[in-house]
């Protein structure tokens, strides 16, 4: 497809709709290659936590390349927005920072980038958004995930409500001296906001070239026809689905700031096929709480979101188009609604928030067979926790990866085994031994996955992991909020529960001492923590799994013999091979 | 000097490229054989010998040398005929090659399982063995627990062994250890230790490295073997190299012992192609494009060097498992002449990554395949004559893509077939381009500023669509470039690559340490020079530190400008060095920062040929083929244009857009605006 073709006015075809998809995508993969190349820290180059779209001057969200799904499915929409509300005049060389939970943004540690995309003729077109999970972010403690923070206050991190930082190209510099006047290890933050500021430039760069390429007003026709695209791919999934009503519910274990009994997470949805319509009802959950653990808007929206298309054919594109055939329903003051300022949001992106997308999408399990997914294990275990001490005289601080698993069985695999937790999607990378016990203090004395942890199932959650590290010649605090001890991801369609998680403080003299779920703990150097994250639940009956997959699991050490005849209701020989005849009558007595 | 051979077996063609005493070239390309690839290269022989008009024995016997690419061993594994295979690694980490290191593509596609390790963890045993960091022993080596794994593996059944200790690569005692007990307790099982094989830190890649080169060496020794002994039987009494990921060559019973090398034999010549071939200037950065039947692979040489790279990966990236291994940097996409075009549900067009591959093909093949293929689209736009493919010696089904294409794309979307094929052509390019950027932003290049290189039997159909919409000036279709891979294993050295982890910091330069690794890599070289490399023309040792800033994750790798740190001047170039190519390849530096170096490479290269390209040999065919009618991309309208035959072009001549340029190997689309000509090399430039 030629220039000509693409600026006729006449509609785009299929092919001139491909030929531009690819390009918006690319600018959006492009503006992500560019912040993982040049950000500084450990989070941003090696856990790849950011994430980079393109949006339409109208506030819709277009292109997301391979984004984190609980950074953008919903909220980005809500920061173009403040961004043209506070500043009427928006100029070509104008960019914003933009962290605010009461704006859009996911949590405050989530610094976004902002850059309208301005024609030749001063028209705002586009906005190009890059937003980067920051290694500080100026809290009252040196964590970005504050659990027990009671209110913004006590959270301490500045708070950018789309506030300018650049014109004309041009930092301002009063903004940037506030954030080093407040951010710890201000170098590393200077360097992350330049890779993030440089993504955004990439993006505005090649949008304006692709402008003055096509033509800005054929760009404007592209993006209608694209969202009506997905839209209708949308309504042709929906109008295959059952119609149905689910209401499930899933708890976040007691932390300090929450009931004794925990926070127990409501989500109603409805399948609406004549309507082609899915809605989900958060309004029947607790009033915000006085910590960290509160949604912002964007993840209130996000989360059910990810259960959402977590559930249906995962070709259909994820944007504006698509989400018209999705409607969330909040309250405003609601953990998992619209957050009034002060209340913390700290955690947004994590614990409640897995606990939404894992209720929808384990509701839409219940409506048939083949749909949904089970529940994914939860978050923060100690081996993704933040470590930190002094060695040497030298302080060290860093998060980890250091085995966290918990994938969902599903109606098509078993669970993804690093899917690390259901917001993320597995899309982090996890830690080499050799190049952290090389960068700290640290010695890993074990990583492995736990036998016997997975939620059973037709197709099974992944394993829990077990990991045990100690600090080399100095002592460690291990900084962690882990979810799932009392309640471990359940399965779906008869699935079983996967494992608890898990943490304890190994003493010199071996024995293990329990240690709470919500801590910052200090590890001796003759002492080791011992993280065990949660397994994922099982989808479907595990009577119904292939035998064969059984067996294989038992090879594989996955799961003892006596668990496959017992749970999976599976035979083996004496060498390890189905019996089918024994397993045939197994399963029939279990069904009787 | 007698004839060199050099032979490209491909997923779909095997191609052969022949250079005569005096120097000339010849290419000749015959059907791959999957299931015996040797028959496919004795084939290509047969051709060649045919051509100079002498039986295959006598031809062969004149032969000196000959190269080999081969795909042989990514087969392998893909089919799961690789060698039973066990894992020993240290006590509490049994699932490195389970974890590996994380990521994933599509965050919404749970479709796709998470991938098997690539030794199953049955086979998998925990060594009772600790070394730490800075390389003291904690937990010493259980010799008799090791020698109770080893009863174990045997009992198993295992046919090779991989050993992946933690630091190894800081204290191989402890690997080096077992692998004696295995030669006393398990003689003549093949085993392959990780501190000798990826002397490298981050232990899921050195595991994985370990674990692919044990599992490839019974079925890889087997192929050399076989390849070597058949072509003794055909009459050739040469040397037989084969081409290496790293874009060298090594003898093909050495490389036999170390099979993990042979990864990405194949397209890891197309940058030393282009570089030989199409080099130009130094300070000149190439794009290479080698576009086959099915996949479309994107290489650079940057100012002259090619770029390396340890994460390439066995299938997709994080579906599969990463071979760790220093290779040259290809980025692979499923887009070739047999990329299928199909339209969606909601009336979306895709090309790929499905492929119709060499069998059933395209629809215009005749073989069984009945959808649309970017080849099809070719065809039918005019861009193949469908009466002249492969210089004749393959007929076309014209009709048959026509159809094909109709009833899968022009009438879905309500298109005419003209259009609907350029639309498939279109979108192919734009694939190809999305590939060709996500390489280029990775090592910080600009293709405005680059030149274009197209390689590979389909490269000519958008070359010049592809360099267009990168924004490159400049086009070069090398005069061998259908065989591009087996152009470069023509003129490629004989080379070793060794390696070696050092870790120490800029402001606590530990000289001698760094010395005294780089003798030890020297000598190393000096060994394969003396033994392999005997008799060769020129030696070379290339020197390069993986270094990073301290507080960093991931390296780059440096070149440096001499042997040893002799003086404060030294410690400074490589200083200097690291600040600018870090500014090179990610667009900032950090003048005032510490430099932590982890790693030592000296690539060691030897010439054993010319290494200067030859030329293919003059034809007196007619430069002018019959005119025909062509739809050109952006064209609304088929347009009769000249047809060229690029071998017959001389010299001067320009060629004015549009035209097409064919051979009997490719076929050229010269769009609208595009000026071409041959030049002294015999390379066809396109001016845009």
């Amino acid at each position: 497809m030629t220039d000509a073709a693409l600026r006729s006015g006449a509609p785009l075809d299929g092919s001139k709709l491909a030929v531009l998809t690819a390009r918006f995508e690319g600018i959006a993969r492009k503006m992500a290659n560019t912040l993982h190349r040049t950000g500084r820290s450990g989070i941003l180059t090696i856990a790849r936590d950011f994430s980079c779209v393109v949006l339409t001057a109208q506030h819709e969200l277009l292109a997301t390349a391979e984004s984190l799904p609980n950074h953008v499915l919903r909220g980005p929409e809500i920061m173009t927005r403040a961004m043209t509300d506070n500043h009427p005049v928006l100029k070509r060389g104008d960019a914003f920072l933009h962290n605010s939970p009461y704006h859009g943004c996911t949590h405050p540690a989530d610094h976004s980038i902002l850059v309208p995309v301005i024609d030749d003729n001063g028209r705002h077109r586009f906005t190009v958004l890059a937003k980067a999970h920051q290694a500080d972010c100026g809290n009252s403690l040196p964590t970005t995930y504050m659990g027990a923070a009671t209110d913004v206050y006590a959270e301490g991190a500045l708070i950018f409500p789309a506030v300018k930082v650049q014109t004309d190209y041009q930092h301002v510099m009063d903004v940037i001296r506030m954030c080093r006047m407040r951010i710890r290890v201000p170098e590393q933050w200077w360097g992350d906001y330049l890779a993030t500021l440089g993504a955004a430039r990439v993006g505005e760069r090649e949008i304006m070239a692709l402008g003055r390429e096509i033509g800005w007003d054929r760009l404007d026709a592209y993006a209608r026809q694209w969202f009506d695209y997905s839209e209708s791919r949308m309504v042709d999934v929906i109008r295959a689905l059952p119609a149905g009503r689910v209401t499930r519910s899933s708890t976040h274990d007691a932390f300090p700031g929450t009931p004794a009994e925990g926070v127990t997470i409501t989500a109603t949805v409805e399948v609406k096929p004549e309507e082609a319509l899915i809605e989900v009802d958060m309004r029947d959950n607790p009033d915000c709480l006085p910590n960290g653990l509160n949604l912002s808007e964007a993840c209130a929206l996000s989360t059910p979101m990810i259960g959402i298309f977590n559930s249906i054919d995962h070709t259909v594109p994820k944007n504006e188009g698509s989400f018209r055939r999705i409607r969330i329903h909040l309250r405003d003051g609601c953990v998992v609604g619209r957050p009034r300022h002060p209340t913390s949001c700290s955690v947004a992106t994590t614990n409640i928030a897995d606990r939404v997308a894992n209720a929808v999408q384990a509701a839409i399990a219940d409506l048939a067979d083949g749909l949904g997914q089970a529940e994914t294990g939860a978050l923060i275990p100690p081996s993704c926790g933040v470590v930190s001490g002094v060695h040497d005289g030298k302080p060290f601080v860093n998060e980890v990866y250091l085995g966290c698993t918990g994938g969902a069985g599903t109606p098509w695999t078993d669970g993804w085994l690093t899917i690390l937790h259901v917001g993320n999607a597995g899309m982090c990378y996890q830690d080499s031994i050799e190049v952290d016990e090389l960068r700290h203090p640290l010695f890993v004395r074990t990583r492995r996955l736990i036998p016997d942890s997975e939620g059973a199932g037709r197709f099974r959650g992944a394993l829990g992991a077990y990991s045990e590290f100690s600090p080399v010649g100095c002592a460690m605090t291990v900084a962690y909020v882990s979810d799932g001890n009392l309640n471990a991801a359940t399965g779906a369609r008869g699935g079983h529960a996967g494992a608890p998680s898990a943490q304890y403080r190994r003493r010199a003299d071996g024995t293990l001492e329990p240690v709470p779920a919500c801590a910052e703990v200090v590890i001796g150097p003759d002492e080791a923590m011992v993280s065990i994250s949660g397994g994922g639940g099982g989808y479907g009956r595990p009577e119904e799994r292939e035998p064969e997959r059984v067996a294989h699991d038992v090879r594989e050490g996955w799961i003892a013999a006596g668990r496959a005849e017992a749970v999976y209701r599976v035979a083996l020989t004496a060498e390890g091979r189905v019996d089918p005849a024994a397993t045939a009558r197994l399963r029939a007595a279990t069904a009787a | 000097m007698g004839l060199r051979f050099a032979v490209d077996t491909g997923g779909t063609f095997t191609d052969l490229m022949v250079a005569s005493e005096d120097g000339r070239l010849a290419m000749f390309k015959a059907s791959t054989t999957p299931a015996d690839p040797v028959a496919g290269l004795i084939d290509s022989l047969a051709l060649a010998a045919a051509a100079a008009g002498e039986p295959l024995a006598s031809y062969l016997a004149r032969g000196d040398v000959l190269v080999h690419g081969t795909t042989h061993a990514i087969n392998a594994i893909v089919t799961g005929n690789t060698a039973r295979t066990a894992f020993l690694t240290t006590e509490g980490h049994p699932d490195t090659l389970v974890f590996r290191e994380g990521g994933r593509i599509e965050p919404f596609n749970f479709t796709v399982p998470y991938p098997e390790p690539y030794v199953p963890r049955a086979l998998t045993f925990e060594v009772p063995e600790r070394i730490m960091a800075d390389g003291r022993v904690r937990t010493p080596l259980d010799e008799a627990a090791v020698v109770a794994i080893l009863e174990r593996v045997r009992a198993a059944g295992a046919e090779a062994i991989a050993v992946c200790l933690l630091w190894s690569v800081v204290n191989p005692a402890h690997e080096t250890a077992v692998g004696a007990l295995i030669e006393r307790h398990l003689p003549g099982i093949p085993y392959t230790l990780s501190h000798r094989i990826n002397p490298s830190i981050r232990e899921y890649r050195r595991a994985s490295s370990t674990a692919i080169d044990a599992s490839l060496k019974p079925v890889m020794g087997a192929y050399m073997r076989g390849l070597e002994s058949r072509l003794r039987e055909a009459g050739f009494k040469g040397r037989v190299l084969v081409v290496t990921s790293q874009g060298g060559v090594m003898d093909a019973a050495s490389v036999a012992e170390a099979p993990v090398h042979l990864i990405n034999s194949g397209p890891s010549m197309a940058p030393v192609a282009a570089k030989a071939y199409a080099g130009g200037t130094a300070e000149e950065t190439l794009i290479v494009g080698d576009s086959g039947g099915t996949t479309f692979d994107v290489s650079l040489v940057r100012r002259g060097r090619i770029p390396r790279s340890r994460e390439i990966w066995l299938g997709q990236p994080f579906r599969s498992a990463m071979t760790g291994m220093p290779s040259v940097d290809v980025k692979s996409i499923g887009a070739g002449g047999g990329s299928i075009a199909w339209v969606d549900a909601g009336g979306l067009l895709h090309v790929g990554p499905i492929s119709a591959g060499a069998r059933p093909g395209p629809a215009c093949y005749g073989r069984g395949g009945t959808r649309p293929t970017l080849t099809d689209a070719a065809v039918t736009l005019g861009f193949i004559d469908a009466g002249f493919f492969l210089g004749g010696k393959m007929t076309l089904d014209e009709p048959a893509a026509v159809e094909a294409i109709r009833r899968d794309v022009a009438d879905p979307l309500g298109l005419s077939v003209d259009a609907a094929a350029e639309a498939i052509v279109a979108l192919a390019t734009e694939h190809m381009v999305q590939a060709i950027m996500d390489i280029t932003v990775n090592q910080g290049i600009d293709p405005a500023e680059a030149t274009f290189v197209a390689g590979g039997g389909a490269a000519g159909l958008n070359c010049v669509a592809i360099a267009r919409r990168l924004g490159c000036r400049r086009v070069v279709v090398t005069e061998a470039g259908a065989a591009l891979s087996a152009s470069g294993a023509l003129i490629s050295d004989l080379t070793a690559h060794h390696q070696a982890m050092f870790h120490t910091l800029s402001g606590r330069f530990d000289r001698d340490g760094v010395n005294r690794t780089l003798a030890d890599l020297e000598a190393a070289c000096d060994a394969f020079a003396a033994g392999p490399g005997a008799g060769a023309s020129a030696v070379e040792i290339h020197w390069s530190s993986e270094a990073r800033y301290a507080d960093q994750a991931w390296e780059i790798e440096v070149p440096l400008a001499r042997a040893r740190f002799e003086t404060e001047a030294d410690l400074a170039a490589l200083i200097d060095d690291f600040h600018r190519m870090h500014q090179d390849i990610f667009a900032v530096s950090d003048p005032g920062a510490e430099i932590e170096a982890v790693g030592w490479n000296a690539e060691v290269r030897c010439r054993i040929g010319t290494g200067q390209p030859g030329r293919l040999a003059a034809t007196d065919r007619p430069a002018r083929l019959p005119a025909r009618a062509v739809r050109f991309l952006g064209t609304e309208a088929r347009a009769e244009v000249e047809v060229w035959r690029l071998e017959s072009i001389r010299e001067g001549v320009v060629i004015a857009g549009p035209a097409i340029i064919e051979s009997d190997f490719t076929s050229i689309v010269l769009d609208p605006g595009a000026r071409a000509h041959r030049d002294g090399s015999g390379n066809l430039v396109i001016a845009l």
